[in-house]
């Protein structure tokens, strides 16, 4: 008698989904509408009607060693035309919550991220380690008085200090947890660099275009709040490194003029973040009732990017009005939640940059057929035709 | 009786300004010396009726003839004691639908009016037949659904008679561990309601309770049936007026199973897992051990040519049940259930939903390929999952969801000393289960006066069952009071009529006995029909049966329609105008033809439609005289019949179908095309097809050209 896959259900992991923001996961009957309304799900095999049994099931193993998980966008197309409310959109997005855990190095963070009573901890960190760094160099670079100077007031040096280390660590982390990811997704080997570099360069166009968004019917609008935020996080993060090298290699001063192009870049980039969350964030509360209102993982991570955006903007206008005492507390305050958003950027929804990249690029590997565009259907036909006669 | 008939033409509702109402009167008057006819424009109205009133008292008119409306309408208005009433349809079916002040409408009028006095005239009062009779309800079985049964019957102050083949009362519903939800929301599982339901029924005066029991035989009719029980080794006979079965179902044999594995240690059935589960802790079988999964298997042995092949309806709901046993014992247990559809119906739906949010309970369609099962548990492999392919499961137990088998499958139970056989009769479409027609007559059994309640009627669970018995119960009391009176059941409920037998001209044939559809006709030795009127649904199915004509009734005879269709004037062959009879079923095609009128469709005026009680009941003399008076075609107009039937009387126009092989003969004695006699099966929201279907068959006549016996 031919054997079959063995199915151990695990019922700790359905609970966990659960608690992750997949509560609603044993809803589904298997209908498979999901799958059929989905904009963005291949032909073949589609998502995320088998990601919903396999969640039910508790099959660890096939659930998240499957990139189809990535390959959703979340639109929650799914979600609003699911007759039972089970929600696949926001299954799927526990699904790779829990990926975020799953191949955290080190664990602890992993799980830290996930809980809501280690918050309070994971600010501390950041908080004690500038306050400590404000008091080391208080009164010893001669900031001027009357004059606002952020690299006064924190040199420059101690930050590099912090955020370098931060940056490696979290460079390393994404590393090995990607690594793992792409083994476990290829069936316990690494597929061959060099393949995955050329994908890499096919799916990065789709990306940034945000051509998976435009798809999506039932929140539209996320289109262009994603946008704002993918590009004004990439503005900002450019912004960083020219401060950087105009700095600490220039050694030039700060404040910059607002007409510096650099300035420019960095409010136009902030303004666009800011843009972004708020569009995200309004379009998560007014689907709620059919989409589900997102997980713990979506709003911190949304609420600290805002607080980046936010802190940031009025540490300057607070510069530029002249208000010592405000400017050098959000300048505080913003510096704790970018040291948030980097160091434990691998083990937050911020990893999905990392993961979803991954995943579609490994797609692209392994010839997972996207949904074909209707109008590429009526060409290859008429293409088809042509030829014919 | 004398008669002395009153004609009343009613000119309301448009037929006074569409006919030539003197013409109409002078029919009554002069063609048949009716000494009384008048016209009113408000028949129906106060006034109108006290016209008719006061005739029937002033001058002594004890028959009455309403040329007016159809009579499905005003039969509560026109209803006069001690008076007969027969009314032509000149409203629905003359001017409401064929264009007015028309030749062909005025003598088609005409021709009502002379049909109808023609009736009134061979009509006779019925009287009732009444005997004395016995009120007390039998009910066969003392599980859920007849303990309900004799409960609800008894509250209702009927003595009750419940017999039980068990030494206990119970049933299935006593071996349950918990019991499905009965109440809103739906969700959770509740406490088996069958001991309270015990005691009630022990501690009810009105039950007399007979277990270790059966029923030896059931002799006689509805009112009158003595029922010989057999108890303990003894014979005790009560006097029974109607009766609920209710013996349930049993299990399918689950040792043809041994595919899924049956026979080997840790695979049971259903039935089994109820009784482990009620027991206490749920334990391998065998070794004891405490189960920690069990893989159910849906459908085991149904929805199979080569077992049952019908869905048992509750065997979704049961396992998810008993998959809740096991979840709620540990709550890190795992029950598989792999099912081909899962169905639960209504608002169980509720209680799938809630045992699909247990994180424990893993569900998938599938196909089971194999159990494997020993003393260390079982594997079980399932393909065509959800999961997208062949998967393999190892747990403690399999729990196999076998169907339920109606116990009267193999068992006539009842033991009817009927002429056609002990049992309900077998319609080849219920697999046994003694359901009559489940869309219109749920409860109803084609033997009178027997009513069928719960699982024993159709799979059904046990909230279902008391709902069934509740149903059952009422219809049996119906049944007891109605006979009391003389009248008959469902669906000529209320009617006195009955048939009459001229055994002086019987050649003992055996058609009637053999075609009653409800078995009312028993025979004694020498074959002679005997007929037991309480049985009787006064179909007349024997009426058309019959091929001597020895049986009428007082208001529905052979006589008495072939009459109608001789006071038909036919026109000469030269007026070219043809004449089509249609003889309509009076539950489904009447009221269809009835309602195209409501709904001022025109059909041609040729036609004349003559109601029937059921097309069952059409006699071929009725053919043959009217071939042989000239009248071109006739068009039969009947139920649905065949496995999804709607015939009130279940074989009456199916009889009728069977019986055009004879109108055949007559056809070709008489040198007619066979394509002048039709029947049709008609449904009542066929009415829009009414005019095409006339117009279409006069056109297929006039194609053939005039009947040559015009003018013989």
């Amino acid at each position: 008698m031919a054997k079959g896959y063995v199915v151990e259900p695990d019922v700790g992991f359905v609970r966990e989904l659960q608690e992750l923001g997949g509560d609603t996961l044993k809803k589904c009957y298997q209908c498979a509408t999901c799958s059929v309304v989905c904009p963005i799900s291949p032909e073949n095999k589609p998502f995320p009607r088998k990601e919903m049994i396999w969640a039910q099931w508790g099959l660890k193993d096939k659930l998240i060693c499957n990139p189809d998980i990535w390959l959703c966008h979340n639109c929650n197309d799914c979600s609003a035309y699911c007759p039972r409310g089970a929600k696949p959109g926001e299954v799927l997005a526990a699904a790779r919550n829990y990926s975020f855990q799953y191949y955290a190095w080190p664990k602890f963070l992993g799980k830290a991220l996930a809980n809501k009573k280690s918050l309070p901890w994971l600010f501390a960190v950041p908080a004690a380690i500038f306050l400590f760094l404000i008091f080391l160099g208080y009164g010893k670079t001669g900031a001027e008085p009357g004059k606002i100077v952020f690299s006064k007031f924190l040199p420059v040096l101690y930050i590099d200090a912090v955020f370098i280390p931060t940056a490696l660590f979290a460079i390393i982390a994404f590393a090995l947890g990607l690594k793992r990811f792409l083994t476990d997704m290829n069936g316990g080997t690494m597929p061959p660099v060099g393949a995955m570099v050329k994908s890499l360069k096919n799916v990065l166009p789709v990306i940034l275009r945000h051509d998976k968004f435009k798809e999506c019917t039932e929140n539209k609008n996320r289109y262009w709040g994603h946008l704002g935020i993918l590009y004004g996080f990439l503005g900002l993060l450019i912004v960083t490194g020219l401060v950087f090298v105009m700095m600490d290699v220039f050694h030039m001063e700060d404040p910059f003029s607002l007409i510096n192009p650099v300035k420019i870049l960095a409010n136009l980039s902030a303004l666009a973040l800011i843009g972004g969350l708020v569009v995200v964030l309004y379009n998560r509360w007014k689907t709620r009732e059919t989409s589900g209102l997102g997980t713990y993982y979506d709003w911190l991570f949304l609420l600290v990017l805002l607080g980046v955006a936010l802190t940031g903007i009025f540490a300057e206008l607070m510069r530029l009005a002249g208000i010592g005492a405000l400017a050098y507390l959000c300048y505080y305050l913003h510096l704790i939640c970018v040291f948030f958003l980097f160091a434990y950027a691998p083990f937050s929804k911020f990893a999905h940059l990392a993961y979803r990249t991954t995943a579609m690029a490994y797609a692209d590997y392994i010839g997972r057929e996207l949904p074909v565009e209707e109008s590429e259907v009526e060409e290859k036909s008429s293409e088809e035709e042509s030829s014919k006669e | 009786m004398e008669k002395k008939i009153g004609v009343y033409i009613c000119t309301g509702c448009g037929i006074g300004e569409s006919l030539d109402i003197d013409k109409l009167s002078e029919i009554a008057t002069g063609e048949y010396n009716v000494p009384l006819c008048k016209t009113h424009p408000f028949l129906c109205g106060k006034e109108g009726i006290q016209v008719i009133k006061d005739d029937i008292e002033k001058e002594g008119v004890n028959a009455v003839v309403i040329m007016g409306c159809s009579p499905r309408v005003n039969y509560d208005v026109f209803k006069f004691p001690n008076v007969v009433v027969e009314r032509g349809n000149i409203r629905e079916q003359v001017v409401w639908s064929h264009p007015a002040n028309d030749e062909d409408t005025q003598m088609m009028a005409e021709d009502y009016t002379r049909m109808t006095i023609v009736k009134t005239e061979k009509c006779e009062l019925p009287e009732p037949h009444k005997e004395d009779i016995s009120k007390d309800i039998l009910v066969i079985g003392g599980g859920i659904s007849g303990i309900t049964a004799a409960l609800e019957a008894a509250n209702a102050g009927y003595k009750v008679v419940l017999v039980e083949k068990e030494k206990e009362l119970g049933g299935f519903a006593a071996k349950c561990f918990k019991q499905l939800p009965t109440k809103d929301p739906y969700q959770e599982l509740e406490e088996p309601i069958i001991a309270t339901k015990i005691n009630e029924v022990k501690a009810n005066d009105n039950v007399k309770i007979y277990t270790g029991a059966t029923v030896e035989k059931i002799e006689g009719a509805p009112g009158l049936f003595d029922v010989t029980i057999k108890s303990n080794g003894s014979s005790s006979t009560e006097k029974i007026g109607a009766i609920v079965l209710a013996t349930g179902w049993k299990p399918y044999d689950a040792s043809k199973l041994e595919k899924l594995g049956y026979g080997s240690p840790n695979v049971i059935t259903n039935v089994e897992m109820e009784e482990l589960a009620a027991k206490g802790k749920i334990v391998r079988p065998s070794d004891g051990k405490e189960v920690k999964s069990i893989a159910f298997i849906q459908c085991a042995g149904q929805r199979d040519e080569e077992h049952l092949p019908y869905c048992s309806g509750v065997c979704c709901l049961v396992s998810l049940k008993q998959a809740k046993y096991l979840r709620a014992q540990d709550p890190d247990a795992k029950a598989f259930i792999f099912y081909k559809d899962m169905r639960t119906l209504g608002l169980y739906e509720n209680f799938y939903k809630t045992c699909q949010d247990d994180e424990g309970i893993f569900l998938t369609k599938g196909e089971v390929v194999s159990v494997n099962a020993d003393e260390g548990g079982a594997t079980v492999v399932v393909e065509d999952t959800l999961i997208g392919e062949k998967i393999e499961v190892n747990v403690d137990l399999v729990v196999l969801a076998t169907g339920m088998v109606p116990s009267t499958k193999d068992e006539a139970i009842l033991n009817l000393e009927y002429r056609q056989g002990p049992g309900l009769p077998e319609l080849e479409l219920f697999y046994g289960y003694a359901d009559s027609n489940f869309i219109c007559f749920p409860y109803e059994t084609r033997r009178t006066g027997i009513y069928a309640a719960g699982a024993v009627r159709q799979p059904l669970n046990i909230a279902a069952c008391m709902e069934d018995a509740t149903g059952a119960a009422l219809k049996a009391i119906q049944c007891v009071e109605m006979t009391s009176r003389g009248e008959a059941v469902h669906p000529r409920a209320g009617d006195i009529s009955f048939a009459d037998f001229f055994m002086q001209r019987c050649t003992q044939c055996k058609r009637c006995t053999e075609e009653c559809p409800f078995g009312a006709i028993n025979e004694d030795e020498q074959a002679n029909p005997l007929y037991n009127p309480t049985r009787c649904r006064r179909c007349a199915v024997c009426m058309g049966a019959c091929p001597e004509r020895i049986i009428s009734f007082k208001n529905y005879s052979v006589d008495m329609i072939g009459s109608m269709i001789k006071a038909i004037e036919v026109p000469d062959e030269y007026e070219e105008k043809p004449r089509i009879l249609v003889l309509a079923c009076e539950n489904d095609a009447y009221p269809a033809i009835d309602m195209a009128g409501i709904n001022r469709m025109e059909y041609s005026a040729y036609v004349r439609v003559i109601p029937l009680r059921c097309l069952g009941s059409t006699n071929i003399i009725w053919i043959a005289d009217a071939l042989s008076k000239g009248i071109d075609g006739i068009l039969l107009l009947g139920c649905k019949y065949g496995d999804d039937y709607q015939c009130h009387f279940i074989k009456g126009s199916e009889l009728a179908n069977y019986r055009m092989e004879k109108v055949q003969e007559t056809l070709d004695r008489l040198v007619l095309e066979s394509e002048r006699v039709r029947l049709l099966e008609i449904a009542i929201t066929d009415y829009d097809k009414i005019p095409g279907i006339i117009n279409e068959f006069l056109e297929k006549i006039e194609e053939l050209g005039p009947n040559p016996y015009k003018g013989f």
